[in-house]
């Protein structure tokens, strides 16, 4: 959510919508990231265990990241219409942990949900806080596809940066410094 | 029997400790927009004003493209040489660094942990460290990842 750290709420549940996979996507995916037979060749799928073509789980997975990102962008727009000023979503540290539950053929139809878990404010960058979220994906059958726990940068709206730091980046910011630091 | 698999390396040609020594990938803005504007249209992965701007403090390759980089990689040094049957997931993946523009990743994998599966006597799983580093041998991305692996004779793997 461009939403700032301060105003999103623990356990908030957001519906990030679907998306359904063609046969031609999951192969060219496949080919680009992760070539193995029951990815890119559907006759040669027929003989593993899926019995046929599958997508990739990062491909799955992927694509809940472009949908979480749509979500956020969504927010932002949503703060704007109503006048305020939407918050700053950052890069992500990592994932905790990933389980591809059931495969994804093609004309599967995989719905996205993001609940955020938990947040504290990050130890390492001043101004930024973490997020901790959940995504878990579900086939048509009410089937889990899979279950995601991510960290995520989000910006602090009512962070105000202490005189040392202030003076360590005015500093940085004196003609010559970046030379100077290269040496 | 798999016809696909059976002249591959199953479950019971692998030992824990095993390290794969993966090919490597330099990452051009093309990649990287292209990657983005799929999956990942944040401003500082579209963007090289924006990029700068931002806590990554240039262009840089979305978290989500070095993994999956990093997985062809692994599929093309190993996965496509053993009776692997399908990623059971990840954990505890760290983007330790962001990979830049021009940046060339590699790196390895290690067996670190191999078991039989007690529901499917057909499959062991197979977990595997990812340590991907960039061309000042810097970490960028580290993973602990699993797979299952077709085993050749259910009877008398161990």
């Amino acid at each position: 959510m461009t939403r700032w750290f301060e105003d999103i709420v623990e356990n908030e549940t957001f519906p990030l919508g679907s998306h359904t996979f063609t046969a031609e996507e999951i192969i060219r995916f496949g080919k680009l990231y992760d070539p193995q037979y029951f990815h890119i060749d559907p006759e040669a799928a027929a003989y593993s265990h899926f019995g046929g073509l599958i997508a990739s789980g990062w491909h799955t997975v992927s694509v809940g990241h472009r949908k979480m990102v749509d979500a956020l962008d969504a927010e932002g727009e949503r703060l704007r219409e109503a006048g305020q000023e939407p918050g700053v979503s950052g890069p992500s540290p990592g994932i905790n942990g990933m389980e591809f539950k059931s495969p994804v053929r093609p004309g599967d139809t995989v719905s996205y949900t993001l609940t955020v878990t938990g947040k504290r404010s990050s130890a390492s960058i001043p101004g930024w806080g973490l997020l901790f979220n959940r995504i878990s994906a579900i086939n048509q059958r009410d089937e889990l596809v899979y279950l995601a726990d991510l960290v995520a940068f989000s910006k602090l709206r009512d962070y105000r940066m202490p005189l040392r730091l202030r003076l360590a980046q005015a500093l940085t910011r004196l003609p010559g410094f970046s030379k100077l630091q290269r040496r | 029997m798999n016809p696909v698999t059976a002249s591959r390396r199953h479950y019971e040609d692998l030992a824990v400790g095993e390290e794969i020594t993966l090919g490597t990938a330099t990452i051009s803005k093309d990649m990287i927009f292209a990657f983005a504007r799929e999956f990942d249209p944040l401003p500082f992965h579209l963007d090289e004003k924006a990029a700068r701007d931002s806590l990554l403090g240039g262009l840089a390759a979305s978290g989500w493209q070095t993994a999956a980089l990093s997985l062809r990689m692994l599929v093309d040094a190993f996965l496509n040489s053993i009776a692997a049957a399908g990623g059971l997931g990840f954990s505890d993946l760290k983007w330790r660094r962001p990979v830049m523009v021009g940046d060339t990743i590699g790196g390895k994998a290690t067996i670190v942990e191999l078991h039989r599966s007690r529901r499917h006597p057909e499959w062991g799983v197979l977990t595997l460290e990812m340590d991907i580093r960039n061309q000042k041998q810097e970490p960028v991305m580290t993973m602990r990842l699993s797979n299952l692996v077709e085993v050749r004779d259910e009877e008398h793997a161990s």
